[in-house]
């Protein structure tokens, strides 16, 4: 038999990759700089690897979500990351989905359950 | 602390030139953060770097990230095909030394050690060309279909059933023995033309020695040398496409037609070139008694010659038309049946 643990580390994997995501927009509405991000989304209960989230953060600004600056009168070069406006018009539209899918996730364990 | 520094330095140096400045700038903020968290005010200790670091991941495993996708020359869906290709080039290349190899020796039977030196040394040499022509027409091929895929799969993912390949349509499967006889005969061709281009000619066995009288003056042959390797890798790119395709499409058509024009244009200036016929074949055939030396029967010989010599070009123009048409043909009835199944699904 194969470990539960392990089995469901592995599929909650998955699922978070694309949380991660609408997390991270929904963070940018204001600059934020790669580790200051990190801290702010583990406050609020999202733990994400750093290794991850400013490869991540690269690829949301390639495709346009995302615009950065850096900021290089503090002690050391920040790059700075905030929404577009196209990243916020994502960003709701994910948030709608994201209802939509918790709905009917909750609806379909409900029901399962009991 | 040189430990970041070997760090940052092995992720970047796996990452695009272009991107490198910007991400080590980047790196270098954060493992300074997160070594600030660790210990705000003192110095890092090479512990805590030591840790950070292996928070970080594995250096390859972080440019992975950020690259974003997995690099290759030649992807998987073309390897296949690419080792296909890659053994019949090879072995067309080991077939046509050794026949170049075989007639040499018959003319040359003394000097069989300096052939058989020779057919070593330009076996590795053409192994080596065909190797590095293959894999560069393979790698252009799939950047090319790969930038296609990327590109059209983010427009539109949007197919019709009808656009699938009709499976048991024999009309369209291009059979495997046609590239590959057709590599096959490329490969003959360019390896003839340029190793020997002075084997082509008439051979006569004379009290054990084997005299030849070649056709052509291999000086004019070494000028166009360039041009034959190109149009030979052209045509062999041809034949690639068909083992990757397999089906007879529009593409392939018009590759096949523009190949066979351009090698036909060629034939024309090679042809038309002053000094490409050997012009002593005649009086050379007569040295060795082979030819009539006046009279009727000399005159008969050199009306050929001049008929041949002069008319190649339109015999060999013949025969590029008859194969497109045939092309053409055998295209126009794959497009009947699969325009037969597109209503069908409608």
């Amino acid at each position: 038999m194969a470990d539960a643990t392990e089995v469901i580390q592995g599929i909650l994997g998955e699922l978070r990759r694309g949380t991660i995501i609408i997390g991270v927009l929904s963070q940018l509405s204001e600059p934020q700089y790669g580790y200051s991000l990190v801290t702010v989304l583990e406050e609020k209960g999202m733990n994400i690897d750093p290794g991850t989230l400013y490869p991540l953060l690269r690829r949301l600004e390639k495709q346009m979500l995302l615009e950065s600056t850096w900021d290089t009168n503090e002690t050391r070069p920040r790059k700075y990351y905030a929404l577009t406006a196209f990243g916020r018009e994502v960003y709701e539209g994910l948030c709608r989905e994201w209802n939509e899918l918790n709905a009917s996730m909750q609806k379909i364990i409900n029901q399962d359950g009991g | 602390m040189d430990m970041i520094d070997r760090y940052v330095y092995a992720v970047t140096q796996r990452l695009p030139e272009q991107q490198r400045e910007d991400i080590s700038k980047e790196l270098y903020g954060l493992i300074e953060d997160m070594l600030e968290e660790q210990a705000p005010l003192s110095e890092p200790t090479p512990e805590a770097v030591e840790k950070v670091l292996l928070q970080l991941g594995h250096p390859s495993a972080m440019a992975d990230k950020y690259r974003g996708h997995d690099r290759y020359l030649i992807s998987p869906v073309m390897f296949e095909s690419y080792l296909t290709t890659l053994k019949i080039v090879l072995w067309a290349i080991l077939l046509s030394m050794s026949v170049v190899f075989v007639i040499e020796s018959i003319v040359e039977p003394p000097s069989i050690l300096g052939h058989f030196t020779g057919y070593l040394v330009s076996l590795f040499s053409a192994g080596a060309q065909g190797f590095l022509w293959v894999t560069v027409v393979f790698a252009f091929i799939d950047y090319g279909a790969r930038k296609k895929y990327t590109t059209s799969s983010k427009l539109s993912m949007e197919w019709s059933p009808s656009d699938l390949p009709p499976i048991s349509d024999p009309q369209s499967q291009i059979k495997l023995s046609e590239p590959v006889s057709g590599i096959i005969f490329t490969v003959l061709c360019i390896v003839i033309f340029m190793f020997g281009p002075e084997l082509i000619g008439a051979y006569r066995l004379h009290d054990d020695v084997v005299t030849s009288i070649p056709l052509m003056n291999a000086d004019v042959f070494s000028k166009y040398l360039p041009f034959i390797g190109g149009l030979g890798v052209l045509g062999v790119m041809r034949e690639i496409l068909k083992i990757i395709v397999r089906r007879r499409t529009l593409t392939i058509l018009i590759f096949h037609i523009s190949t066979s024009l351009l090698g036909l244009i060629f034939a024309a200036i090679l042809l038309n070139t002053p000094g490409f016929w050997n012009a002593d074949f005649l009086s050379q055939l007569q040295a060795v008694g082979w030819a009539p030396q006046a009279g009727e029967d000399y005159e008969n010989l050199k009306t050929i010659w001049l008929t041949v010599t002069n008319n190649l070009f339109f015999f060999i123009a013949l025969i590029t038309v008859i194969d497109i048409i045939s092309e053409i043909y055998k295209f126009s009835r794959v497009k009947l049946p699969s325009g037969v199944i597109t209503m069908k699904w409608k």
